[in-house]
């Protein structure tokens, strides 16, 4: 089974991103009503067994938040989404959607960002692709005490490639930069690539 | 679609609740499963408001999770380890279950009709049997939690436990300038004992012996068993002399009153060592322990049933039996 991708289904997959991202920060803007500036994600296929060390450094000595929720559309396309952040990042963008600290547990307010993000992202990214997606309730991984790489690891390990894409959220008055990776298993890889074919050959 | 006939019975009979309101928050439907649940008709109350329906949601928090998915169009979700419940609802598990309502995990979705009008869907489902085993597990870890610092037999805390403690109450004292001392102690001719009386006899002894020695403690004292047939006990803010007037009531506790079982009557007494800690660093607790121990060679030697206190000119016994 390959899960390579070529240059152009690379290329294809890359704008995909960028305009589910532009949606995505479209909607958050109104939402939250204020300014969203989302630059163009970084977009990088690992494999999943390189994940935990890409993160080690980053994520290792600082309080980190790691969120799964998975997805599920037509035409086989189905993974899981990982949003991982820095705690403190998390409390600006609680502010934002209206959080104090005593109405919700934290638990709460993280998977309700992490659920926001993922899935006004992906619902742009299946729009485009004449999909839609349903998802599984969020679940908090790790947070606090527990070692990330650690927890990501056990996940990745289930899962033959990894989309990383690197989200910097830009508000107003504040920034907030986050990770997303889409977590995907073989055969779905390959259904990917059969839809992104699908598109290029319509140009 | 030839199937919509199927939609209706199974909605019905659908064993999760499906509630969906319109954007001003207006009841529009409620399944049988809700309507049963909450003893509430649909006929009665569609088109009020949701939160006149169900005067006890939390609203604000509600508001906003319908107001992010009208406005997102994307799920939002809740988790009853987060949020126990949305609606209070009874759980049909009233004889097994601990919980008074149902816990419930939560889907909102948006939905839209034929003319563009926009709706959310609230996917209410049981959660209850995962909320009971979830307590079953809390308390089983409490009580594994517990048996994992206890001596099985004697109920005094295990060595491992009570070395744990030692060393933190050390580190405390030294942090905060306060006296701290420790007794071991052994009971006398215990080998002797279990030969005489069989080894059930030997235990009785021991779970009679802790059970006096409990009786003189205080509550922030940790005591444990070190070995077979010896203790100790980590004496928090007091000095010596203290010690010495502690260890002195326990050995008469003992020695006073014999052990009865079987019917016979087993005299017993116990030989005390006791230290005051005066060492700084990071293995103080190892040293303390050591000259405890000093302390109980010497009152064994000096004939048993008594208490002997560790004084300074003996480090040099010590380090020489240790290079010997």
């Amino acid at each position: 089974m390959s899960t390579a991708f070529s240059e152009e289904q690379r290329d294809c997959l890359q704008e995909l991103i960028n305009v589910a991202m532009g949606l995505a920060s479209d909607k958050l803007a109104r939402f939250l009503n204020t300014f969203v500036h989302l630059q163009v994600p970084a977009i990088e296929l690992v494999n999943s067994v390189q994940i935990p060390a890409q993160f080690e450094a980053r994520y290792s000595h600082t309080e980190a938040a790691l969120i799964s929720q998975g997805f599920l559309g037509n035409d086989g396309l189905r993974g899981e989404a990982i949003v991982l952040y820095q705690l403190d990042n998390a409390h600006r963008i609680a502010a934002l959607l209206g959080y104090d600290t005593d109405s919700a547990s934290e638990l709460e307010m993280l998977t309700d960002i992490s659920s926001i993000l993922t899935t006004t992202f992906l619902n742009g990214l299946a729009d485009q692709i004449d999909n839609s997606l349903s998802y599984s309730a969020p679940r908090v991984l790790s947070s606090r005490q527990n070692n990330v790489p650690e927890a990501l690891q056990e996940t990745a390990v289930h899962w033959e490639l990894a989309l990383k894409v690197d989200i910097s959220y830009q508000l107003v008055d504040h920034s907030f930069n986050c990770d997303m990776l889409l977590l995907i298993p073989g055969e779905a890889v390959l259904n990917i690539q059969q839809i992104l074919d699908r598109i290029l050959e319509e140009y | 679609m030839s199937e919509d006939w199927l939609t209706g019975p199974v909605l019905e009979q659908l064993n999760s609740g499906v509630l969906v309101v319109d954007e001003q928050f207006q009841l529009v439907y409620l399944n049988s499963f809700l309507q049963r649940h909450s003893c509430v008709q649909l006929s009665e109350v569609k088109g009020k408001s949701l939160f006149q329906v169900f005067n006890d949601l939390p609203e604000a928090w509600l508001r906003r999770k319908f107001a992010s998915v009208l406005e997102l169009q994307s799920p939002s979700f809740s988790s009853w380890e987060q949020r126990q419940y949305i609606i209070k609802l009874p759980h049909l598990r009233p004889a097994t279950s601990s919980s008074q309502y149902m816990a419930q995990n939560c889907t909102m979705l948006p939905l839209k009709d034929p003319g563009g009008r926009l709706y959310v869907c609230l996917l209410i489902e049981d959660a209850t049997d995962a909320f009971v085993y979830q307590q079953h597990l809390q308390s089983t870890l409490q009580k594994l939690e517990l048996s994992n610092r206890i001596d099985g037999l004697t109920q005094a805390l295990n060595r491992r436990y009570w070395e744990e403690q030692l060393k933190l109450e050390v580190q405390r004292a030294q942090r905060y300038k306060q006296p701290l001392s420790l007794l071991l102690f052994d009971l006398d001719k215990f080998k002797q004992l279990n030969d005489q009386y069989g080894h059930l006899g030997g235990d009785s002894v021991l779970i009679e012996l802790t059970a006096r020695v409990r009786a003189l403690l205080r509550d922030t004292d940790w005591f444990g068993r070190y070995g077979g047939e010896e203790f100790g006990i980590v004496l928090t803010n007091t000095g010596l002399a203290g010690a010495i007037e502690v260890a002195e009531r326990i050995r008469l506790a003992v020695s006073n009153t014999a052990v009865t079982f079987h019917e016979q009557s087993i005299p017993t007494s116990v030989s005390i060592g006791a230290a005051q800690l005066y060492i700084e660093g990071d293995r103080a607790h190892e040293v303390l322990i050591g000259q405890a121990d000093i302390a109980l060679y010497n009152a064994k030697r000096e004939g048993r049933n008594r208490v002997v206190a560790f004084s300074e000119g003996e480090t040099e016994f010590l380090l020489r039996t240790q290079q010997a």
